[in-house]
């Protein structure tokens, strides 16, 4: 690549072989990487600068082939095909060449340029393959760039390579020249040659026999199926079998010829039981998968508890000595007294009391990425799939579910892997019931103060909750407006490998750091907002009787006296949690004068029964206005306005269940 | 033959694939042809793990009866 600065350079590959990792090393950015298939759901675009010259690089979803099944698949398949990038780096997997190279092949047939970077040679290494990249490059006349992009190697021989890029294609390949259904090929060809749209003839006959056919609009510009129809018959009259097939084990015939000449085996692969398969054999165990995988839901509880708790003791005690100087401070200065009460009691109580959970939040995601990196996540999909099936989905499903115990945005925007529409609705429509990270403050807060001695158990029980609600409407949502059958699972496995300890700490890093960031802009402005109402109008007790807010929360109040919580702070926080949900913390920090207070403030409002009620509320009511939004985005407004309805209702209707079943009790 | 869904531990071929087109081609994207050696690492119930040199593959039940090996 030479004088032109706007070089497009796409990244493709299969799924899990690490085309992220090649992307963040080029680009310098950390988008999030995982060892499971189909976490990178979208194309994302990152700029790469060498010598001088600036190139936009863009990471895209994994796929398999050319056919696409998965909205995520088509957004990859899409750009290589239809936004004509200047160059292709294929990452490809030299533990899995053979199949990587089905992929390949494909893509050489579009003649653009294309450079593989042949990532995981450490991993191909250890188990004995011998790769001779010369003979591969010779072959398929392409430059190879061995790999190892976890740990930064060949990123420089990489780079270079795509800067010398000399922009000249490569030979015409084409693996079908000697094939005895050339001629039929060519007889397509020369049918379809006046309608296609800029790709070369025989890459486009190609498709179209392999029977793409949600293909066809992308490349050709006039419907002359029919006419083609009437060829394919004669060469499957003609061979003895489907034409696709035919064409898959000509290309595999090819792949195997060309692996047979390039790579040399010199242990037997394919009788190797690896140490994945042994731990297999126990984490997706019919009987202990369940169980274990609980069991690491509980446990990853457990430590945010017992290891973030004293952590966050210690940054509460610092914003009440910051609350507490900054007033006598402010005051020596002669700061006004509004002043004064919006930074002790607005942003240091409000703010504060929702960053004080940072340390629970961090330790939370630095577990989920660690099962992210590990591999477990493909085989939790796997433990599921029987009991998801009872819901009519399913394994596949679950990633996204999980994904929202994190965040339900990105959880959302993670099912576009999933292949039938139906199913991916179904999974949009529960996801929000997945206690979020935003809901944990919450129950941190109120646990701490109702729940100390079985916090664990008491915050794990409104996850597992929101897990079952979710599965019995994801039912009645099926029943109701989805009668389809379930699409069947086929999900790789990734092998399991030791977390590289950046990778999981730069994935909680970014995680929580958008925490951190909510912190300074949304949930600032939610909780300045309620200070600036419970301070007007002027010369009323803060947020006493009289205050601004108290008329706001005291309109809508009576309608949750039936569920336990009928005094007006509480209906500020909910009203104010609308916009993200840590702000119902924000709300109680500010209007009771921070989490020094609530201690011993809160059990004069709330029983240990309305708080749970009030829990459950925050779980299920209302997700937030961006998981709102992602939903309106990824399934369209009438699903969005659905789950605004269906979500207030159930938590309305829950609450008040809970609430006055519990009372003929106690 | 035996449908993947009723075959134990093991070495097996893949004889056939009796799915729709969408599941054929998939697997074959994924590496998994008709005339393979593959072993059965986790068989039925539940999804079964299917291994072809380095890949693993689940499979759900109700698709794992739909390929025959032997």
């Amino acid at each position: 690549m030479t004088e032109s600065s706007n070089n497009k350079i796409a990244i493709v590959g299969n799924p899990n072989a690490g085309k992220s990792t090649v992307f963040n090393l080029l680009t310098g950015s950390n988008q999030v990487v995982g060892n499971w298939p189909g976490v990178t759901v979208e194309r994302k675009e990152g700029k790469f600068v060498y010598g001088g010259i600036k190139n936009n690089i863009i990471d895209l979803p994994g796929i398999y082939s050319l056919s696409a099944n998965s909205i995520d698949e088509k957004i990859a398949r899409n750009f290589i095909v239809k936004d004509n990038p200047d160059l292709i780096v294929v990452v490809v997997d030299a533990v899995n060449l053979e199949r990587n190279l089905y992929l390949v092949t494909q893509i050489l047939e579009l003649n653009r340029n294309v450079i593989i970077a042949l990532n995981m040679m450490d991993s191909a290494e250890s188990i004995g393959l011998e790769i001779d990249q010369n003979k591969l490059e010779n072959i398929l006349n392409i430059r190879i760039i061995p790999m190892v992009a976890n740990r930064g190697k060949g990123i420089e021989e990489l780079k270079k390579a795509i800067m010398e890029y000399n922009g000249k294609f490569h030979d015409e390949f084409d693996i079908f020249k000697n094939d005895r259904i050339n001629n039929d090929i060519k007889e397509i060809e020369n049918l379809i040659n006046p309608y296609i749209k800029n790709f070369p003839p025989r890459f486009a006959a190609l498709r179209i026999l392999e029977e793409d056919t949600d293909f066809l609009g992308l490349i050709i510009d006039k419907d002359i199926f029919k006419d083609i129809e009437q060829i394919k018959l004669d060469v499957e009259n003609k061979i003895g079998e489907e034409i696709d097939t035919y064409i898959a084990e000509h290309r595999y015939g090819y792949i195997h010829g060309l692996y047979e000449e390039c790579v040399e085996e010199t242990i037997d692969i394919n009788k190797r039981i690896t140490l994945s398969d042994k731990i297999d054999k126990v984490l997706i165990n019919r009987i202990l998968g369940i169980p274990i995988f609980l069991f690491f839901l509980w446990l990853t509880f457990e430590s945010v508890f017992k290891i973030g708790n004293p952590i966050a003791g210690v940054i509460d005690t610092v914003f009440g000595f910051l609350g507490d100087k900054s007033g006598i401070l402010l005051a020596a200065i002669g700061s006004p007294e509004w002043i004064i009460s919006l930074f002790k009691d607005g942003i240091i109580a409000g703010v504060g009391s929702v960053l004080v959970f940072f340390p629970n939040i961090f330790i939370m995601f630095l577990i989920f990425a660690t099962l992210e990196d590990s591999g477990y996540m493909a085989r939790a999909a796997f433990v599921m799939d029987k009991f998801m099936h009872k819901i009519g989905l399913h394994g596949k499903s679950f990633i996204p579910l999980i994904l929202g115990f994190g965040c339900n945005v990105p959880a959302i925007m993670a099912t576009r892997t999933l292949e039938n529409d139906k199913d991916r609705i179904i999974t949009i429509l529960i996801n929000p019931l997945m206690s979020c990270s935003a809901r944990l403050p919450i129950y941190l807060m109120i646990t701490g103060i109702f729940f100390k001695s079985n916090q664990g158990a008491i915050v794990f029980s409104l996850y597992l909750f929101g897990v079952i609600l979710a599965v019995v409407l994801g039912r009645l949502f099926k029943t109701l407006f989805f009668r389809h059958k379930a699409v069947p699972l086929i999900m790789e496995l990734p092998p399991y490998r030791l977390p590289s300890l950046r990778t999981v700490f730069q994935g909680a890093w970014n995680r929580s750091k958008l925490f951190i960031k909510k912190a300074g802009t949304i949930i600032f402005t939610g909780v300045v907002i309620i200070w600036l109402l419970s301070y007007l109008p002027v010369g009323v007790s803060y947020a006493g009787e009289g205050s601004l807010i108290s008329y706001i929360g005291k309109f809508i109040a009576p309608i949750f006296t039936p569920a336990g919580y009928g005094f007006w702070q509480a209906s500020v926080a909910l009203l104010f949690g609308v916009v993200a949900k840590e702000i119902v913390v924000g709300a109680f920090g500010t209007l009771f004068g921070g989490t020094d207070n609530l201690g011993h403030i809160l059990p004069q409002y709330f029983t240990a029964l309305s708080a749970y009620s009030f829990m459950l509320m925050s779980l299920i009511y209302f997700p937030c206005i961006a998981t709102i939004g992602v939903i309106k985005q990824e399934a369209g407004i009438k699903w969005a306005l659905f789950v605004v309805v269906y979500s207030i209702l159930l938590a309305y209707i829950v609450s008040i269940l809970f609430y006055q079943i519990g009372n003929l009790f106690i | 033959m035996v449908p993947l869904s009723f075959a134990g531990i093991g070495e097996y071929t893949i004889k056939s694939v009796r799915g729709g087109r969408g599941m054929r081609r998939r697997l074959i994207s994924m590496g998994i042809n008709e005339g393979d050696k593959i072993r059965i690492i986790k068989p039925a119930p539940g999804p079964i793990i299917i291994a072809k040199n380095n890949i693993r593959i689940g499979i759900g039940f109700r698709m794992a009866k739909r390929i025959f090996v032997i």
